[in-house]
């Protein structure tokens, strides 16, 4: 085998030109190859991450609409304890969103904006990442306390100990209330944010302080965190068994209906895109190893005359295909990753994309498939000069060189 | 006991088919080579010679006939055995040399050796031994493209020699070569047919033919002159 594997290389190597040209030709072959993998799953997986984060793995709604645009949850304090006295649940805290529009005097500069105000138990576990001051369980003396992002704080120009004066814009749903004045007490990035994103956060009492009914309008979504010896999935099954009419999905089951639906589109370009490029790299090895073998035939047939066994030989043109695909492999690897970063960039600028949300996410598997894939497509670029070679009539050829 | 000739063929017929007609190559031609024979084997371009060598070096296969190397019928080989046959039993000497040029003289001599399965320390010590008995020892480390005609051609015969063939069949071997140096490798010939292996050479060179033994003339496909 070392001997095959030797002369394939040196093979490979008395026509540099030629080998190069493969082998660049696969770097970028395997270049886009690598990333079309890397993006058929990549949002997926992102999501996914973005979901195990907030430290829940299970999602409780009045209906199976998207969270946060169906109806709420009604009485969701005697649901959530309903809930939480399950032994498969470890926590339950409920969400509601609303919009607030921007009145505070520190932006009096500033045209209005609106805000998406998130709110939650300040005792729960909070589902954004404090990155300034303190989080809403601290308090914050006689206004209520509120968390807001990067770019609201940057915009009006805020920090923990500043106000923002808030108006709700309830909606059909309820009067709007006079308007009302926060203390921030922190900077936080939240993970569903896009980059224009303005969110703040806020006591999940303090939905009443800015929409009439508040509270009793429901919650719009209750987040479980189940007991860790029964997972996810007993926990959903045995809230969905306490609570028939409520939608109860894990963590899972949403990065599933994702996966099919919404992200459905990504995973089709990717497969399209990978199948072009792969096609293409065959034909360039196929075509390079052909031409190189119907350059070498006389010496090929006389390798036979000299007994060389036909495995033999045409083990050596398989060799040559696989070092070609190899070496371009390994050097499209770091190629593709930087081409990624690259192209996620491009991607996550996109409106109303996540911050957090990756394009491009490597995992050992992407590393596998990627092998598989190019290892069957120098298997397969070799057949045809493999044919060749294996069908090579000894002494027509022989002749024909002579007389050639 | 007589021993079996080396190489035998009978009634061999060689047809190639083509577009306009079918060409017979070999046309019913019956010979027998014995251990240590020197064989030229003479006549016009397209008249078999190279064809009968190739059936007779089990690299081509007769359309009718049979051909036997030491008492076995290699039609009824399969293509590894034949392969391993040749690898073995014959050495093969081309009018183009075909020395892989990315290998030195050194690794195309040992080439053989190691297919066959010989070991390391024989392997170097044969062919160590081969290059200087075709007088290229100092030139072991030299590629193709660093030698001349000759000296690759010499490097061609030792790599024939290598795993001790009973049968060296060489097929025009100072076709590319001039005079002077043609006669270096007709010396050698002779040395190696003296030395106990059997030798065929196709060839239009009057004097490789005669330092042979036996000389057959070929005209369409048949022999006509020389004993078979």
């Amino acid at each position: 085998m070392l001997r095959v594997l030797r002369l394939a290389w040196l093979t490979s190597v008395r026509q540099p030109g030629r080998t190069s040209i493969g082998v660049l030709g696969v770097v970028a072959v395997g270049a886009l190859l690598f990333d079309m993998l890397l993006l058929s799953r990549g949002l997926v997986l992102s999501f996914r991450d973005l979901l195990d984060r907030a430290g829940f793995d299970v999602r409780v709604l009045a209906t199976d609409a998207a969270p946060f645009t169906g109806p709420r949850i009604v009485e969701a304090d005697a649901v959530a304890a309903a809930i939480a006295a399950l032994p498969q649940v470890e926590a339950v805290v409920p969400v509601s969103i609303r919009e607030a529009d921007i009145v505070s005097e520190t932006a009096a500069s500033q045209p209005p904006g609106r805000v998406q105000f998130i709110a939650a138990d300040p005792q729960a576990r909070p589902m954004w990442t404090l990155v300034d001051g303190r989080d809403l369980s601290a308090g914050a003396g006689a206004n209520p306390p509120l968390v807001v992002n990067r770019t609201v704080a940057d915009r009006l120009s805020l920090s923990p100990g500043s106000t923002l004066t808030l108006r709700g814009a309830c909606g059909p749903d309820g009067s709007v209330l006079p308007p009302v004045a926060f203390a921030i007490v922190g900077v936080a990035g939240f993970p569903f944010d896009d980059a224009a994103a303005q969110t703040v956060a806020g006591r999940l009492s303090d939905i009443g302080r800015l929409c009439e009914g508040g509270m009793e309008l429901g919650v719009d979504m209750l987040l479980v965190r189940s007991n860790q010896r029964e997972g996810a999935g007993r926990a959903a099954a045995a809230i969905q068994a306490l609570l028939p009419p409520l939608h109860v999905v894990t963590n899972e089951e949403l990065v599933e209906r994702f996966s099919r639906v919404q992200f459905s589109y990504f995973r089709q370009i990717s497969f399209v895109l990978a199948t072009v490029t792969l096609f293409f790299g065959f034909l360039l090895i196929t075509v390079l190893l052909t031409a190189s073998v119907n350059q070498r035939l006389g010496e090929i047939a006389a390798l036979r005359a000299v007994g060389l066994s036909r495995t033999r030989v045409v083990a050596g043109v398989l060799c040559e295909s696989v070092m070609m695909v190899g070496a371009g492999a390994i050097l499209a690897v770091p190629v593709g990753l930087v081409l990624s970063v690259w192209l996620d960039d491009i991607l996550r600028a996109l409106p109303g994309i996540p911050s957090d949300v990756h394009f491009f996410v490597f995992e050992g598997r992407t590393l596998v498939a990627y092998t598989w894939l190019l290892g069957a497509a120098s298997v397969g670029a070799a057949l045809y000069p493999m044919r060749i070679v294996a069908t090579l009539p000894i002494a027509a050829t022989l002749r024909r060189e002579v007389v050639g | 006991m007589t021993q079996p000739p080396i190489v035998e063929a009978r009634h061999v017929s060689r047809v190639f088919p083509m577009a306009a007609a079918p060409v017979t190559a070999l046309s019913d031609v019956s010979i027998r080579i014995e251990a240590g024979e020197y064989v030229a084997v003479v006549g016009p371009s397209g008249c078999g010679k190279s064809t009968l060598l190739h059936i007779l070096g089990c690299v081509d296969v007769p359309t009718s006939g049979d051909v036997l190397v030491q008492d076995r019928n290699v039609g009824s080989l399969s293509d590894a055995e034949r392969s391993r046959l040749r690898l073995r039993e014959i050495g093969f000497v081309f009018q183009r040399f075909f020395l892989l040029p990315m290998l030195t003289a050194w690794e195309n001599v040992e080439l053989p050796q190691a297919e066959a399965g010989v070991a390391r320390l024989d392997r170097r010590r044969r062919t160590a031994e081969l290059l200087e008995y075709v007088g290229l020892a100092s030139r072991a480390a030299h590629r193709p493209s660093e030698l001349s005609g000759g000296e690759m051609q010499r490097v061609a015969i030792a790599r024939a020699l290598a795993n001790r063939p009973r049968l060296l069949l060489a097929d025009e071997p100072t076709g590319e070569l001039d005079q002077r140096t043609g006669g270096h490798i007709i010396t050698l010939l002779d040395r190696l047919h003296e030395d106990g292996t059997a030798v065929v050479v196709v060839t239009h060179d009057v004097a490789v033919a005669a330092c042979a033994h036996r000389l057959l003339t070929m005209r369409d496909g048949q022999i006509v002159e020389g004993s078979s």
